[in-house]
């Protein structure tokens, strides 16, 4: 087992050098003068001499990358840019709104999923079995943007419930910071809620078949017994690991969904630095959203290899 | 194997007259007719502007209403769809390509080094999902339709390279392999001549369904301004810039997620069918 867990703990950390090699080949050696992309085709000379300075390009590019390297782990990133404040400091703010952002997401998508699943599977071949699929069919097809406009049309423009965009902040009160985030929240969570409904149902038509639901069954309980206390459990694993796998995919989406509901959170922050040309804000962000689904792909795998011994063996 | 089996009503079904198969291809055959059309006749010119008739509703004389610079919804969707569908080639094209050819590659000698490089390389793309790459392309050479077909193609990549290894490995077990090596064919032509007709079918039902991510990709990075530049229409930036009128026009911002919506739900249907057909076994198995 702790073989098991150094060889992973190895290749987890090769992950992470490659795609720091990536990123800082595509950002900072393929763009030649990452300076004179910041500051654009009329920058001043003394200007350009201070910033090539100030990233440190008179280094050579692998002292540059390992220095970066260093950063990454010590937590200085450098300075933005355009703000002019440490990386660091602008990726804490900016995570206390896409942090909850993403919780809530993976919250509602899991307490519609789950349910939508079961009903599934229990139904099979019914209506409502037909209507879960058509939900989950549908949920794969709308752009998440598209139903995030779409609530905004019908709970904002319409009805006046709820902010059509921004974020008070945190100090503005905790209901009414959450109602900020509800409807990003819910356009973020509706493709997953769709994946999840459709393996929570595949993976419980295959528990539904195991002998210890005939037993369960059998001995007496109730079919909703049945249904969460031995076939849910079982079917939950598929579940989780689906969970970890699509957590990329809703960094993705983060990032156009903060951009549709204007949150100040990373993903707004990564887009409004690109339109600043702030290399550096653009290659610590893009560092920190590849380490994190390397990061989650490592802990789906690792909880794999604790529930199955069978899988140590890769 | 489930006991729960599909009823069969007459034991025979035919899988091209499956409903969800024929919505998805009539879906399909509409988007890609309308791109063909575009070239030839739209209602308008997309790009007209006509500013006194600036955010109409749907009407006889514009059956999608006008943006907010009195040009044609209706129009400027049908030229949309080109832009959607030529993305949506290009990206699952390299994709499938490249991917294949590695995922082939790897094949031939199970677990050996080029096996080990190619596959963890191919695991690794799935850090960088497409919003990603397209955003570090951008950063560096600003935003262009080609940094869209680039990063949904890098995103392609290690789904064909898993699928190809995996169906081809089954391939190289069969006992025709054997028989092609002792008729002197090399690792290349067997590949070529064997294991590669024998994962068409998987790789095109793929192909679909990719294709559909592919639109979906496509829609978020124009939305963003990632993708397609102006003054060529896209569904996505044209979803960006409704949202500023939105107030004021509802009707822009449901058009234009329709068309990316119907699309995607197209080609996911049609890769549900196809798969149906090419390897039954998979009948309604999620």
């Amino acid at each position: 087992m702790i073989g098991y867990i150094l060889r992973r703990l190895a290749a987890l950390v090769l992950t992470l050098l490659a795609a720091a090699l990536v990123i800082f080949v595509a950002l900072e050696v393929l763009p030649g003068d990452p300076a004179a992309v910041t500051l654009g085709l009329n920058a001043a000379p003394e200007a350009l001499a201070a910033l090539r300075a100030e990233m440190g390009l008179d280094k050579p590019a692998a002292l540059r990358f390992v220095l970066w390297l260093g950063g990454l782990a010590t937590g200085d990133l450098g300075l933005s840019y355009t703000y002019r404040v440490p990386v660091a400091q602008l990726i804490a703010e900016r995570m206390a709104v896409t942090l909850p952002l993403a919780l809530m997401a993976i919250g509602l998508a899991t307490a519609i999923g789950i349910p939508l699943g079961m009903l599934a599977a229990s139904r099979r071949g019914h209506l409502a079995d037909a209507g879960v699929m058509a939900f989950a069919q549908a949920g794969l097809a709308i752009p998440n943007f598209w139903f995030g406009l779409l609530l905004v049309l019908v709970f904002a423009v319409g009805l006046g419930w709820l902010p059509a965009g921004g974020f008070p902040g945190w100090q503005a009160g905790l209901g009414t910071a959450l109602k900020a985030l509800l409807m990003p929240a819910l356009a973020l969570a509706l493709p997953q809620a769709a994946i999840i409904a459709r393996v929570t149902r595949s993976a419980m038509l295959d528990t539904l078949q195991e002998d210890f639901v005939r037993t369960a069954r059998a001995k007496g309980l109730s079919e909703g017994t049945t249904m969460r206390r031995h076939a849910l459990r079982n079917a939950l694993i598929p579940v989780v690991t689906i969970l970890g796998l699509q957590f990329s995919v809703l960094i993705a989406g983060a990032i156009i969904i903060e951009n549709v509901f204007a949150l100040p959170g990373l993903g707004r922050l990564v887009f409004q630095a690109i339109a600043q040309h702030d290399l550096i804000v653009v290659k610590d962000l893009v560092m920190l959203f590849a380490g994190l689904a390397i990061l989650i792909n490592f802990a789906v795998e690792l909880l794999y290899g604790l529930i199955d011994p069978r899988l140590r063996q890769a | 194997m489930s006991s729960v089996q599909d009823k069969a009503p007459g034991g025979k079904r035919h899988w091209w007259l499956a409903p969800s198969f024929v919505i998805g291809a009539v879906l399909a055959a509409l988007v890609i007719v309308a791109a063909l059309v575009s070239y030839v006749w739209t209602p308008y010119p997309p790009t007209q502007m006509a500013i006194l008739n600036r955010l109409k509703s749907p009407s006889a004389a514009n059956w999608f209403g006008t943006d907010q610079f009195g040009r044609d919804v209706f129009s400027m969707i049908m030229v949309g769809a080109r832009n959607s569908l030529a993305v949506g080639l290009g990206a699952v094209g390299i994709g499938m390509v490249l991917g294949t050819t590695l995922g082939l590659t790897a094949s031939v000698r199970r677990d050996g080094i080029l096996d080990h490089v190619i596959m963890r390389t191919a695991d690794f793309t799935h850090a960088f999902p497409a919003v990603l790459t397209a955003i570090m392309m951008t950063a560096v050479a600003g935003p262009g339709m080609l940094n869209a077909v680039v990063a949904i193609g890098v995103l392609n990549l290690p789904y064909f390279a898993r699928l190809a290894r995996g169906a081809a490995l089954q391939v190289w077990a069969q006992d025709f392999i054997q028989a092609a090596r002792a008729a002197g064919l090399n690792n290349r032509q067997i590949t070529l001549r064997h294991v590669l007709p024998n994962i068409a079918g998987i790789l095109v039902v793929q192909a679909t369904i990719q294709f559909a991510l592919a639109v979906l990709a496509e829609a978020g990075l124009s939305y963003l301004g990632l993708g397609t530049q102006p003054p060529n229409p896209s569904w996505g930036r044209m979803l960006n810039e409704a949202q500023t009128f939105m107030a004021a026009q509802p009707w822009l911002a449901i058009f234009p997620g329709a068309a990316i919506a119907l699309t995607v739900l197209g080609f996911n249907l049609l890769g549900d069918g196809l798969r149906d057909a090419v390897d039954p076994r998979l009948r309604r198995s999620r």
